[in-house]
């Protein structure tokens, strides 16, 4: 064998390797080949029409290259001179008809199987098996995530959920504000948060667990830092969990205060409150005075964008007082 | 009355030099060549700063470049290769061979013409000087999705909305003139069914600019109107919307992505033929895909706003029309597949380049079938799944199409046949890198990264595949620097190139390499099929032989 040919045949050998390594490293991991997860019926719906449409991809995709490469072997020039032509053939009516006609059947198909799927992705089931609908509203601000349970209970970035049980997201975002998008990637499909458009989108957790998201709709300097997550718990000790929150947040012992911080003003200040792309808060007059905090959050100042300018007052004292135990003077 | 039709208008003095002659050219063969010399300088500028993106996404919590600095990046990244880059360059090719394929001795307005260009450059000036506007380049996206672009301090935001205008009136200039000399100034012989298929895209090119650069506009002052006077076009709070400026954008954007595809596959249908050594299959066939394609993406906008909310019968709609396009574009892929069947295919740079998007091309079309699925769109979209469909379509698509051009062409434009072992080097190299940087982003996408954020914090395979993909840019940057080498060495020691080196099918090559500036020295043969010169080379042969 001629050395080159040789050598590239080596080549070729390790590639083979390589890319056979990866690979296997890829699906052991589940590598990304299909959407994450999915733990939610929506979600694996999604995931069944994906597979469907990946069928006719796969082939369609196989013939195209497969023939690229079989023809560019068998046709290449081999030393031939470059005033030797084809047979000059100008096309084939019935060839060309077939590869028109083809397509449009396997889109006709890939339509109806998407409309067959559609209603147990879109629509919201009234219960499940551990009990009724839940609504919840989710609210994407700059660039934490606020959530109202229908007893008033507010969380911020992180969203409680009983599994198996669905659950109605009302996802929007206050007039002020920007587009957001809601997505937690293994529970199902993003919706995005809009000012003046509400929507809506639904999960039932299947299993117990915590599933991450952020938002992916660019929405400023923060984008990416604005995260979400989803905790799903047992029906019963969600229901436990509700009331007892419900309670706590209205005698002020709830961690609500912590929640806020955290989620709207560490983003920018930092956890230690010295500082990030925000200024320095920890030594700050302002978070030491009721009246000037409220300010400052319902009305931002320079870059610092209104994030509670609708804010309860239980939401405000909320954070005073966790600020107070935090950067206090006698904290 | 005696006139002497042989002699044009004198020339001022000042306006013979080296320099001076090319900023008062109103050749349609100088400006191609400005056009697609400044937009190779964007090209560039635009792959750095794509470079950079991919460095400070190499590893996890890098803080190489975060928050402004990173938005500024891709916000500039798109405007860039969209705006300055893939328009204008399929541009200055539409200006520098429409009228050689059609055998005119010019476009119909060269002044318009070349006011065109100097707007495309000055709209670029206006891009790149708002890095030193008050708070620095525009942020909010190429998309610039209000309320965010309209809350964006400082004036990089203004001067992005500025600019566009300037550019699309550059476009819209272009796109007329195209139209007419299309329609107008075709020599004798060439009937509609004759003309090259690089001038019938450049024709659906011009069609789609003229339909939707309007719509563009249009946004553009009530973007500008909110953001300086007041307005409340886009504000719900008082009375405006904000969905509304995605449907005016993509009513807009989505024909743009067929502006920037359909001459790539004009490009695409000259090459393949020529170095296959046979007719193009399915002429009239690729001809019709080309109008069809223009006509349905004028309806398709709104499947980039399958999450917004938009009600289930529109979303249905639109994911119908999308899938529509996958017809024609896969009648085109099948015909020149075809075309190499049985040829004597010569692998020459131009002919890999046609190949390899071919090769690429197919998948981005393929993951753009799952994108018009919406409640699978609703997965994936603003992820890095539609990131790499878009680069597959754009690069892979746009970008090889433009550098099969550049090395099939570049004996035309300047007499010297660009250097053939550092192509396939530079083919290879990008080819390679391409597909390693993109790939991967399909899975990125599918496990749940989004577009846009400057840093991540997954280990394991998110980090695997980011690094993958920048390792794969820097591969793809040798392979792009490694055109440039080629431009240099050709200028200095490049083979001189014949009229018609190739042994190609269009009138271009029946004119000397470079042409004279009226184009053809001798009268244009009557045109008598769409390949013109081999109709001329077989004649001659038979003159020959008797």
């Amino acid at each position: 064998m001629p050395p080159v040919r040789a050598r590239i045949l080596v080549l070729a050998g390790l590639l083979v390797l390589a890319a056979l390594a990866l690979s296997g490293v890829a699906f052991a991991e589940d590598g990304g080949f299909a959407p994450a997860g999915p733990d939610s019926p929506n979600g694996e719906r999604i995931e069944t029409v994906y597979w469907f449409v990946m069928g006719f991809a796969v082939l369609i995709f196989l013939i195209v290259e497969v023939a690229l490469v079989l023809f560019i072997v068998r046709y290449r020039n081999r030393g031939r001179a470059r005033d030797v032509e084809g047979p000059q053939i100008r096309g084939h009516l019935n060839l060309e008809l077939a590869w028109t006609g083809v397509p449009v059947l396997i889109l006709i198909a890939i339509a109806i199987f998407t409309f067959y799927q559609l209603p147990g992705i879109k629509d919201v089931p009234s219960a499940g098996a551990a009990g009724s609908q839940l609504r919840v509203d989710v609210e994407g601000r700059q660039y934490y995530w606020q959530f109202t349970y229908p007893n008033g209970v507010i969380a911020i970035d992180t969203l409680r959920l009983p599994v198996q049980r669905p659950a109605r997201l009302e996802v929007s975002s206050p007039g002020e504000d920007v587009i957001h998008s809601w997505w937690i990637p293994a529970l199902g499909g993003k919706i995005d948060a809009i000012p003046g458009h509400p929507n809506h989108t639904w999960y039932e957790p299947e299993k117990a667990g915590t599933y991450i998201g952020q938002c992916a709709e660019f929405c400023g300097i923060q984008h990416t830092v604005m995260t979400a997550k989803v905790e799903a718990v047992p029906a019963d000790e969600f229901a436990r969990w509700l009331s007892a929150e419900a309670q706590a947040q209205e005698a002020g012992t709830s961690n609500l205060g912590k929640q806020e911080f955290d989620g709207v003003c560490a983003k920018c200040h930092g956890l230690d409150g010295k500082g990030g792309i925000g200024t320095n808060i920890a030594s700050s007059a302002i978070i030491q005075d009721r009246e000037s905090l409220e300010t400052i959050v319902r009305q931002g100042r320079n870059l610092m964008p209104p994030v509670g300018a609708d804010w309860s007052d239980r939401q405000m004292d909320a954070l005073f007082s966790y600020l107070q135990k935090r950067f206090g003077s006698g904290g | 009355m005696a006139v002497n039709v042989e002699s044009y208008p004198a020339r001022v003095p000042w306006t013979r030099g080296r320099f001076a002659s090319w900023i008062t050219t109103t050749d349609h063969k100088r400006i191609g060549i400005l056009y697609i010399a400044t937009s190779l300088f964007f090209f560039v500028a635009g792959g750095i700063l794509a470079l950079l993106m991919r460095a400070q996404l190499a590893t996890p919590n890098e803080s190489f470049i975060t928050k402004d600095s990173y938005n500024e990046l891709f916000t500039m990244h798109g405007t860039t290769m969209v705006f300055l880059v893939v328009v204008p360059i399929l541009a200055g090719f539409g200006n520098y061979l429409v009228p050689l394929m059609i055998g005119a001795r010019d476009v119909a307005f060269p002044r318009l013409n070349a006011l065109s260009y100097w707007l495309f450059l000055l709209g670029g000036v206006v891009l790149y000087g708002s890095w030193f506007a008050a708070g620095g380049a525009p942020k909010a996206g190429w998309t610039s999705y209000v309320p965010l672009s309209e809350q964006t301090p400082g004036n990089g935001q203004d001067l992005w909305i500025l600019s566009l205008h300037i550019l699309s009136i550059a476009s819209l200039i272009g796109a007329i003139n195209f139209l007419v000399t299309i329609w107008r100034m075709r020599t004798a012989g060439m009937t509609r069914m004759r003309m090259p298929l690089f001038v019938w895209s450049i024709e659906a090119y011009s069609a789609l600019l003229v339909l939707v650069l309007p719509a563009l506009s249009a946004g553009l002052t009530l973007l500008l109107l909110d953001r300086q006077v007041g307005t409340h076009f886009f504000i719900p709070d008082e009375g405006g919307s904000a969905l509304l400026w995605q449907h005016v954008f993509w009513f807009f954007g989505h024909p743009e992505v067929y502006v920037m595809i359909l001459p790539a596959m004009g490009i695409i249908s000259e090459v393949i033929p020529v170095f296959a050594r046979k007719p193009v299959f399915g002429y009239t066939a690729i001809a019709l895909a080309t109008a069809g394609i223009a006509v349905i993406s004028l309806f398709v906008w709104a499947h980039h706003m399958f999450a917004t909310g938009i009600p289930i019968g529109l979303q249905a709609f639109f994911m119908i029309s999308t899938m529509f396009v996958a017809i024609p574009t896969g009648v085109k892929i099948f015909n020149w597949l075809a075309t190499t069947w049985r040829g004597n295919l010569i692998l020459d740079t131009p002919m890999l380049y046609a190949l390899g998007f071919i090769a690429v091309f197919t998948l981005g079309g393929l993951s753009g079938i799952f994108l018009a699925v919406f409640p699978f769109d609703w997965q994936v979209t603003d992820t890095y799944y539609v990131v790499a469909h878009l680069h597959y379509v754009l690069f892979g698509g746009s970008i090889f199409g433009i550098f099969a051009g550049l090395y099939y062409w570049w004996p035309k434009m300047f007499g010297r046949v660009l250097d053939e072992k550092i192509g396939k080097w530079q083919f290879w190299l990008t080819f390679i890198g391409f597909n390693i940087t993109f790939f991967p982003q399909h899975m990125l996408g599918l496990m749940g990264m989004p577009r846009r954020i400057y840093t991540y914090d997954h280990g394991g395979l998110w980090e695997a595949y980011n690094l993958a993909s920048s390792i794969g840019s820097g591969i793809m940057g040798l392979g792009i620097l490694l055109f440039f080498v080629n431009v240099i060495v050709t200028r200095r020691r490049g083979e001189r190139a014949s009229n018609d080196p190739w042994l190609a099918d269009t009138l271009e090559w029946y004119a000397t390499s470079p042409p004279p500036p009226e184009n053809f020295a001798a009268p244009v043969p009557y045109v008598t099929s769409p390949r013109p010169l081999r109709d001329i080379r077989r004649r001659l042969k038979e003159m020959r032989h008797l």
